[in-house]
């Protein structure tokens, strides 16, 4: 048996970010039915921005880290006020098929600004080490597991507490009712697109520092993201947070056996077909459209 | 094939399983050629210009264009293929899958194993690599088949990433030992030879044709029959359908497993093109390309996979050879999916001839305001 502890270390902060990414996801679903399939080019865009900030050294350095949140908050905001309204109506295959129009704009501009050649960025807090049951612990490392859990409590009880919480519920449910009693639709709906634009951006810094930033890879790390959304049936916060977690954590125990090490990113997809699985056979023929 | 059938299929077709209204631009109601311009066409002279437009790309084209350009345009009939099946499974069925591209990535690695396993004649392998990547497809598809299809998006996305990986492990049979047949020795590109008829450029371009001929004919034939009108009524309502008798769970599969079929098939021949396959032709973000041509050229009828085709492979050559960045392209594919999502559900195909018929109509009212005037109404 390989020592694990190192690599559950990492799995814990690599599945602190899917959690993280897939509440993002999970919550802008339930409020607005989009399923943001661009989530990690909008990570990844914001990721760039910040190591060119950092490069050029115009500004100070935590004004090029914010930079990453705040286009991820700005990008995610502008395709939701500009395609969300236009799209509401239409089924929510549709309106996931139309952010992969988002996802291939913000791939084509990052290969042609910054071309294929892979960057970096080190966060500061990259360099504070810690030294736990035998294994070094990053600064970073220790962020991505503490934002998931404070970015899905934050959320959980954002959504039940306060009153735009209570409107975004409401438009889960049905958004022509929840217009008719007066919610103004448009501004909650604008705000969820904010929150997980935000998230997205946040969790787009932290992988790039985790994982490398490298375009097409953080542009597609939106999968495992979606696996842990799937496998919370795109609703429930708390199990898209503990299967972001078992994610991270499976796949990054996996590099320790060596017959399988290479096969370890296929992890997202077998657990979500698992889940899958289980659904179905606790569910029969769902009617389309209410599975949200 | 009962005729009114069709047409109501035809009619009332909508885009991604969406409710007719909203394939709309909101507020406008259907405007009566939409529906005569999306009808079936059995026009003769259609028929007789498509034929004589095959004929001369089978027979003249080779000859009036260099060996470059004809790589170029036998890689469009081939991908033609697998555009023609994704199509059929958005426009017909209704579902979005995202893993045909890696499919055809498996269908060109089937013939690959199978050519160094066997001793199968070219057109037992080109079938025998679309009957597995079917099946692949098929049990892709099986966990999300039941629910919505937005899981089934999401699951054949996964899957796409999950192919990569493989693949890139596993890498092309290249004549090497063990169940992946590939060896370090043998170069990173796989060459599928070539049936004795075909072993030229010029003859294996015409081999494509006729291949895609048989699929174009295949797909005719699932959308005039049966399994297009049950997807018709899938794709309208999946409560009514049932209802009616349509056997939900076997349709879609059936759609998924024939999409998945073409892709295979394309493989092969891809795998049996000049410079043969290699890994690097099958990176992840190609199958969301594939999905923005596929709506771009348009999903409803059969000459958008063509366009679509023309749109992966002969865009990008044609770019590169003025210079100009392909990475515009892909931005360019991106806001083509939001353009047709949003306003033009036809994808080109349908939206060129009315835009041209609008332009001319613009344009004779600018030039001849005579004329314009004779067409209003008597008083």
């Amino acid at each position: 048996m390989p020592d694990l502890k190192p690599f559950l270390v990492l799995g814990f902060a690599l599945g602190g970010v899917f959690a993280m990414s897939g509440v993002g996801l999970v919550v802008l679903y339930r409020a607005t039915g989009v399923l943001n399939l661009a989530y990690g080019a909008i990570g990844a865009t914001g990721a760039l921005i910040t190591w060119s900030l950092l490069d050029a050294g115009w500004v100070p350095d935590w004004v090029a880290y914010l930079a990453c949140i705040v286009f991820g908050g700005a990008a995610t905001l502008l395709y939701g006020v500009l395609f969300g309204p236009p799209f509401s109506a239409r089924d929510p295959l549709v309106k996931a098929t139309a952010t992969l129009g988002l996802l291939l704009i913000l791939l084509g501009a990052m290969q042609w600004v910054w071309g294929r050649d892979p960057h970096g960025i080190t966060l500061p807090t990259s360099r504070w080490n810690y030294d736990l049951f035998d294994a070094r612990v990053s600064g970073t490392q220790v962020i991505g597991v503490v934002f998931a859990i404070v970015v899905t409590t934050g959320t959980a009880v954002f959504l039940r507490v306060t009153k735009v919480g209570t409107a975004m519920r409401a438009l889960a449910d049905d958004r022509e009712i929840t217009a008719t009693l007066g919610v103004p639709v448009r501004r909650v709906e604008a705000a969820a697109w904010l929150g997980s634009g935000l998230v997205c951006g946040g969790a787009g810094l932290l992988l790039s520092n985790l994982v490398g930033l490298d375009i097409v890879g953080l542009t597609f790390l939106v999968i495992p993201a979606l696996a842990a959304a799937l496998i919370g049936r795109l609703h429930s916060l708390w199990v898209t947070l503990a299967a972001g977690f078992l994610i991270g954590i499976v796949q990054s125990s996996l590099t320790a056996f060596s017959e399988v090490a290479e096969y370890r990113t296929l992890t997202p997809f077998v657990l979500a077909i698992l889940a899958l699985l289980w659904f179905a056979t606790r569910r029969r023929q769902t009617p389309a459209g209410s599975s949200r | 094939m009962s005729e009114p059938d069709v047409q109501a299929s035809d009619e009332e077709r909508a885009p991604l399983a969406a409710t007719p209204a909203s394939t709309l631009p909101r507020g406008e109601a259907v405007p009566p050629e939409t529906i005569r311009g999306l009808r079936p066409r059995r026009d003769p002279v259609r028929v007789l210009v498509g034929a004589a437009a095959l004929a001369f790309v089978t027979f003249g084209l080779p000859g009036m264009i260099d060996r470059f350009w004809l790589q170029i345009v036998t890689s469009v009939v081939i991908y033609s293929i697998v555009t023609l099946g994704l199509g059929l499974l958005i426009g017909r069925a209704g579902m979005v899958s995202l893993c045909q591209f890696l499919l055809l990535a498996i269908g060109a690695w089937v013939a690959l194993r199978l050519d160094f396993a066997t001793s199968l004649p070219f057109p037992l392998l080109v079938l025998s690599a679309g009957v597995v990547t079917g099946l692949i497809g098929a049990l892709i598809g099986l966990p999300a088949l039941r629910l919505s299809g937005l899981y089934l998006a999401l699951i054949t996305l996964m899957a796409a990433g999950a192919i990569t990986v493989v693949l890139r492990i596993a890498q092309f049979p290249n004549g090497g030992g063990g169940f992946f047949g590939n060896s370090a020795a043998g170069g990173a590109s796989s060459r599928l030879p070539r049936p004795a008829i075909a072993t030229g450029d010029t003859a294996y371009f015409r081999y494509c044709i006729a291949v895609a001929v048989l699929m174009f004919l295949l797909a005719l034939w699932h959308v005039r029959g049966k399994p297009g009108r049950a997807w018709a009524a899938l794709r309208q309502s999946q409560a009514t359908a049932i209802a009616a008798g349509v056997n939900v769970t076997l349709y879609r599969l059936w759609a998924f497993a024939l999409a998945s079929f073409m892709a295979g098939v394309a493989g092969a021949l891809l795998a049996a093109a000049s410079g043969g396959v290699n890994i690097n032709q099958f990176p992840v973000q190609n199958s969301i390309l594939l999905l923005a041509v596929v709506l771009m050229g348009g999903v409803y009828s059969l000459g958008g996979a063509v366009v679509a085709a023309l749109l992966l492979r002969l865009l990008p050559a044609l770019l590169d050879d003025w210079g100009v960045s392909t990475e515009l392209l892909t931005i360019l594919f991106g806001v083509g999916i939001l353009q047709v999502l949003l306003t033009a559900p036809g994808g080109l195909v349908d939206q060129v001839p009315k835009d041209l018929a609008n332009l001319g109509r613009g344009l004779r009212r600018l030039v001849g305001p005579r004329r314009a005037g004779d067409e209003a109404p008597p008083p």
